[in-house]
């Protein structure tokens, strides 16, 4: 034991803040300090693996049922227990992880402390719930006001309008007329009853009646889809501790929506961002572009070299316009002017831009008239002209064109062109500045250039195109009544409102569950936004809401968009991103990320001018591009010029940090473009620092108590300007020092906690930063399909497929990222003890050895329910299906376990073959009427009987009965098995080292150390040194350390748990200070002749499960087709003898053996062939020769002959031409 | 559950195994089944055919079936 004493605390901190903190801290033991344990001191530390005890009894599987009250007791009925529950709470706040209240307070390790805080307000999943807040409480409403009028074409009078719009409290379909109640409605009612967790929209209108206006209030025009968790949702405000009495999991982030009982995520859409001119050089062609989007066009203009030319290019134009003509047309009609306004006194783009005035010669067009008729004769036909062929207004046309159609976000006020051809000059400077020098062009990939389409952008697309398409039916309607000149009664226009409703409901409904989404207005088709959220484990639904789909087609062979980019530091993950195809396409949220939501532009444009800043409209292109002047662009547009913009950046930054314009509004600098930008529109990926002034961080260790004590929150750090949001572009302006002793004198932001470049996922990897950078992106897949807890109502849930752990543990090697995302309390695996060493040769390429008495105590155990439903239609003719025992055989074997009701019993043994529902369905289902009385008695019922399929037994675990919201009968039943770890089980460790079960080895056959420790695992040692995975062995000496000192470690990225330490705390123990154990052999009874590592490694149990996939056949099905062998397990298919193995026959000269395996085994078939004509009889019988001379039989594979009668049936004459087998 | 038991109406052989099996003929006549309601644990009564699905007591739409005693 060293004497040297060394700071052993669980208190973790980042790599260099340790360090400076270590050189001050003077020895200093904690009194954790035990004796060495004796030999069975270890076992209490973690029971279920470390247990010697052979005499463990198997659990029969029959034992872990649940008790019969609890499968069925309501999670709702459960009263919390008064304040004893509120009071536990406090102790699980995020603040107090490994602190408590008094301990000192240390500015550079305890800063993280703002991550959890961080966590409570934004980031993770909240960016979806905030998103979708803003569409129901802003969004919504804009829509409503941009489309806020209906008038009929018939009566001019007659006027709808639109006064407000909302979503009301998520009811049930039935409750929709029913005001007064408060809907009990539950999301986990809708996941069990398969219906939409829906709200009802309401709408406050005022229209004209007759010859008074008349007003209602809450009209019900749809219904919404409501997100989990948000605002409107019924479990937003509801404590963690009474969330289980809703029937919900406290840790269960919420942000997909439950559609006809299936949960739906609408994954982040990435997206290169709009209204912002971009510079691509693609094959000797530079361009700029610019993408226009506003609420009522989406376009996009090119500004385009051609041959040393700059064009003008747009979709409504028939060719590409010169673009002196278009600043014509726009009213800049001095060539000097336009020189000016594209150059500037900048003689080098002077010279290369006064080729564009040749034009202008050539094709005569000197004033804005003649550059107006120039565009108008080009402009493609907008509208068809009414009434026959009309003159086209060739200027008309082009102002349209120019002011509504090209670059629509730059809006034409009362024909003021100025701005728009401001816009056209800076796109046109930047083509040229890009020709000049080709390192001004712009990366498309890089971050700060794309922008993130939320669920709230998505559904606020979806419901303005509903809402119009409504409004449009709407006009219809009551165009056609007020048409009609004498109305029985007096119109009303409510009831034609009301008459509508389904259509917005559906449309919203039918998008999120098939994920299509087709908007007539932008003829945008897209599908597969929305996915089924993956309860494979906790891990996978949180890691799906972090995933982040890219936009770009996949099939393109650039590198460049799956590349890792320097600027996605610390808002995308590096590590967790898909193997394969999609590689690098699909992304994950890093730790401390959050996606803005749009804010007004117009304080923004008045904060510039309170500023300084000169109104750019009125500036020449001396003024604008002279000396030291800065543009200022608001969202892309410019608005404004500085000539000092350093100060205009502090001072926009100052007014920011107090509060003044929303914390989301990014400014930085361009100095090559000689631009300010000012960034507010939404989809910006952001992220939170520290800010740093004079060289100080202004968060000290003042704030951070308060923040501990509670005082103060996240978002009192944000408004008193001690932290703030940057987004990459201002990320990359400003200089981040990541730990405090780094900042320097033009450090202006500091790090808050160096982990956060990972995400969720990558975040469960202890000592991640020791490991090869593959090994944690295989571990990102790997993670979420482990095996564990899902969510606390997990028992409540009747999923499809369900996988859980019998005996899940929290990691002995925890990280900051566990403990802030609860991983611990949810966890999937087990802490297995691992031996590396190589053992008995059923462990080569990754295979395992696993101890049998750790299985039989439940090591790797794991449960899977699969769901089998089943629902009692209803038919036109007024027959429904039902169930009971019609057809009931006390004889049949396989109707044994049914119940009286036709449903098997709860609880009893399913094998193969067994009926479970006994369900009938009517002869007729046809509506009554004509044709259909084929004397066929409506009470004629065929079987319908679901009977279990697979060769392994189930036991029934529920059977839920429900009425759906069509009311129909739905019958759900759950079936378990359980089973325990086999040979050729998938196991894998945290760092993307996977293997399978090689063999199971009886516990008396396996090593031990001296204090009679069996390891559960063996492991091969050849997995380490090609695969480099430090960080697991880091796991295994910390977590070792860990279980000797009876509490947990830490192995977060950048930080965790040292080594040294861990070694000292071995050392103290008794142990090797290398982890390294001697053990006995338990075959021979001798000592192993090497030191064996020896340790707690965290063990995942992947979903892949040999009983699943494990599939023989001698003989069996075919395809009716082609007569072959059916494919795949499901169907009891064939194994394919494919084409490189026919290859591999070939070259051998196996013929017989092909002929073998590619007809006689598979489809071999006789034919009648004639010998004359070479074509296909039957029974000795030439059709064609009409003789049966000739004919002879001989066998060929069913798909040879199937291919001749396919030939032929495409007249094309397929023949055979017969030898003798046997020449003579 | 501290419920008496209550023996099944008529002929229904309470025994298990194949004596079940013999009162096929009395299923007909019987066929109310009884489930638990998910939300106040109340035994709600089902008629065969019956398709309204809901608790008795406090109108609650998902049923359990219960756990056999066989």
């Amino acid at each position: 034991m060293p004497p040297k004493a060394r700071k052993t605390g669980p208190a973790e901190a980042s790599g260099a803040a340790e360090t400076a903190a270590k050189a001050k801290v003077p020895a200093k033991r904690k009194p954790t300090a035990k004796t060495a344990p004796s030999s069975q001191s270890t076992t209490h530390v973690e029971p279920p693996t470390t247990q010697h005890d052979p005499q463990a009894p198997l659990q029969p599987a029959e034992a872990s049922l649940p008790p019969e009250d609890t499968t069925r007791t309501n999670a709702r009925q459960k009263k919390p227990h008064g304040g004893r529950n509120e009071d536990f709470e406090a102790l699980l706040e995020p603040f107090y992880y490994g602190k408590s209240l008094t301990d000192p307070i240390n500015t550079a390790k305890d800063k993280w402390n703002l991550l959890p805080a961080f966590l409570k307000v934004k980031g993770l999943v909240k960016q979806h719930i905030d998103s979708f807040n803003f569409f129901v409480e802003t969004e919504l409403k804009n829509i409503v006001k941009a489309n806020q009028t209906v008038y009929s074409d018939v009566d001019d009078k007659f006027f709808l309008k639109y006064l407000d719009i909302r979503v009301l409290a998520p009811n049930r379909l039935d409750e929709d007329d029913l005001s007064y109640n408060k809907s009990a409605i539950t999301p986990n009612e809708c996941r069990l009853r398969d219906m939409t967790y829906a709200a009802p929209i309401v709408v406050d209108v005022e229209y004209r009646r007759g010859m008074t206006k008349i007003r209602r209030r809450n009209v019900r025009i749809g219904r919404m889809p409501i997100m989990l968790r948000s605002s409107k949702c019924v479990l937003s405000g509801v404590s963690p501790a009474n969330m289980n009495t809703l029937g919900e999991c406290m840790i269960d982030p919420g942000g997909y929506f439950i559609v006809r009982g299936q949960e739906k995520v609408i994954l982040v859409q990435e997206q290169l961002s709009k209204n912002r001119v971009i510079v691509e050089s693609m094959k000797g062609i530079v361009q700029a572009s610019v993408t226009s989007s506003t609420h009522e066009r989406k376009s996009k203009t090119y500004v385009l070299l051609k041959k040393g030319r700059l064009y003008l290019k747009h979709n409504i134009l028939q060719e590409d316009i010169p673009v002196a003509f278009i600043l014509k047309a726009m009213g800049v009609q001095s060539d000097h002017e336009i020189l000016l306004l594209v150059a500037g006194d900048d003689s080098v783009y002077q010279d290369e831009f006064a080729l564009n005035f040749e034009a202008c010669a050539t094709e005569g067009v000197h004033t804005q008239q003649q550059a107006l008729d120039y565009i108008g004769a080009r402009v493609k036909f907008m509208k068809k002209p009414v009434g026959g062929p009309m003159r086209r207004d060739n200027r008309a046309d082009a102002i349209e064109a120019l002011s509504t159609l090209i670059i629509t976000h730059v809006p034409v006020h009362g024909l003021n062109f100025r701005p728009k051809a401001l816009y056209i000059a800076f796109m046109v400077r930047r083509v040229l500045m890009a020709m000049h020098d080709p390192s001004l062009v712009d990366d498309r990939d890089y971050v700060g250039n794309k922008r993130l389409e939320l669920a709230g952008q998505m559904l606020s697309l979806l419901f303005e195109d509903h809402f119009k398409r409504f409004n449009h039916d709407f006009k219809l309607n009551i165009d056609k009544v007020l048409k009609k000149q004498n109305r029985t009664q007096e119109f009303d226009a409510y009831f034609h409102l009301q008459s509508h409703g389904n259509h917005i409901t559906a449309g919203m409904e039918r998008a999120i569950a098939t994920g299509n989404w087709s908007l007539k207005r932008f003829k945008m088709e897209r599908a597969g936004v929305t996915h089924v959220l993956s309860r494979l484990s906790y891990i996978s639904a949180l890691g799906m809401m972090t995933r982040i789909s890219s936009q770009f087609e996949k099939t393109r062979k650039v590198s460049g968009p799956r590349a890792l980019q320097p600027s996605q530091f610390g808002m995308l993950c590096p590590a967790d991103t898909p193997e394969g195809e999609a590689c690098g396409l699909v992304k994950n949220l890093a730790l401390m990320t959050h996606i803005t939501t749009d804010d007004d532009e117009d304080p923004v444009r008045k904060m510039v001018f309170v500023l300084g800043a000169e109104d750019v409209t009125t500036a020449s292109g001396m003024e604008v591009y002279g000396d030291g002047a800065y543009i200022i662009f608001i969202n892309g547009t410019p608005v404004g010029i500085t000539r000092q913009p350093k100060q205009f950046l502090n001072g926009f930054r100052k007014f920011r940090r107090m509060g003044r314009v929303s914390e989301f509004v990014s400014i930085y600098i361009n100095h090559h473009h000689n631009a300010v930008h000012i960034a507010t529109d939404e989809g910006r990926i952001c992220r939170p620092l520290i800010v740093v002034e004079r060289g100080k961080s202004k968060v000290t260790a003042r704030y951070l108590q308060s923040l501990r004590k509670g005082t103060m929150d996240f978002d009192d750090f944000l408004s008193r300007g001690l932290v703030e949001y940057l987004d990459v572009n201002e990320e990359n302006d400003s200089n981040i020092a990541i730990y405090e002793p780094d900042i320097n004198a033009s450090t202006t932001h500091l790090e808050i906690e160096p982990f956060t470049i990972l995400g969720a996922v990558a975040g469960l990897i202890p000592y991640p930063h020791h490991n090869q950078s593959p090994r944690n992106t295989y571990q990102c897949a790997m993670g979420k399909q482990a095996i564990g807890a899902i969510a606390y109502n997990q028992f409540t849930r009747i999923d499809t497929l369900l996988y859980l752990m019998v005996y899940p543990q929290k990691p002995m090697v925890k990280t900051r990222t566990i403990e802030l995302i609860k991983y611990d309390k949810l966890p999937a695996g087990q802490n297995a003890t691992v031996a590396v060493m190589s053992y008995s040769g059923y462990d080569i390429e990754d295979a395992l050895v696993l101890n049998k008495a750790s299985c039989d105590r439940g090591f790797g155990r794991c449960q899977v329910f699969k769901k089998a439903t089943t629902a009692l239609k209803k038919y036109a003719n007024g027959t429904q299906d039902s169930i009971g025992l019609k057809d009931y055989d006390p004889k049949n074997s396989r109707h044994k376990k049914l119940g009286r009701d036709g449903l098997v019993e709860v609880g009893s043994k399913l094998e193969q073959g067994d009926i479970y529902i006994m369900k009938q369905s009517p002869m007729n289902t046809s509506a009554t009427g004509v044709g259909g009385s084929t004397a066929t008695n409506p009470n004629d019922r065929r079987d319908v009987n679901m009977s279990y399929k697979l060769p392994d037994p189930s036991y029934v675990d529920k059977i839920l009965i429900t009425g759906n919201e069509a009311d129909t009968t739905m019958i759900k039943v759950q079936m378990r098995q359980t089973r325990r770890p086999e040979l050729g089980d998938k196991f894998s460790s945290r760092h993307g080292q996977k293997g399978v079960v090689g063999i199971i080895v009886e516990q008396a056959d396996m090593p031990f150390n001296d204090q009679g420790i069996c390891p559960d695992v063996i492991m091969n040692p050849h997995g380490f040194p090609s695969r480099m995975t430090v960080g697991k062995m880091l796991e295994l000496v910390s977590g070792k350390a860990g279980v000797l000192a009876g509490e947990l470690q830490y192995g977060t990225a950048f930080g965790g748990s040292r080594v040294e330490d861990m070694s000292d705390i071995l050392l103290r123990h008794g142990f090797s200070y290398a982890g390294k154990d001697y053990l006995t052999s338990g075959i021979t009874g001798e000592p192993l002749p090497a030191y064996v590592f020896f340790g707690p490694i965290y063990y995942q149990k992947l979903k892949h499960m040999v009983q699943d996939k494990m599939h023989s056949r001698a003989r069996g099905p075919r395809a009716i087709l082609t007569r072959q062998p059916t494919e795949g397990r499901s169907r009891e298919g064939g194994l394919r003898l494919g084409e490189m193995e026919r290859d591999c026959l070939i070259a051998y000269g196996a013929s017989q053996l092909l002929l073998e395996r590619l007809m006689i085994s598979s489809d071999a078939h006789e034919v009648d062939i004639c010998e004359r004509c070479g074509m296909m009889g039957y029974q000795g019988w030439c059709q064609t020769c009409k003789t049966s001379r000739g004919v002879v039989k001989m066998t060929i594979p069913y798909a040879a002959k199937l291919l001749v009668q396919e030939m032929m049936s495409m007249n094309i004459k397929t023949t055979f031409r017969l030898e003798d087998e046997f020449p003579a | 559950m501290s419920q008496a038991y209550q023996p099944p109406s008529a002929a229904a052989g309470s025994s298990r195994g194949p004596t079940v099996i013999s009162t096929g003929d009395v299923v007909t006549q019987d066929r109310a089944v009884r489930y638990i309601c998910g939300d106040c644990d109340a035994k709600v009564t089902l008629k065969s055919g019956e398709s309204n699905v809901r608790c008795k007591d406090c109108g609650h739409r998902v049923l359990y079936k219960e756990r056999t005693n066989r």
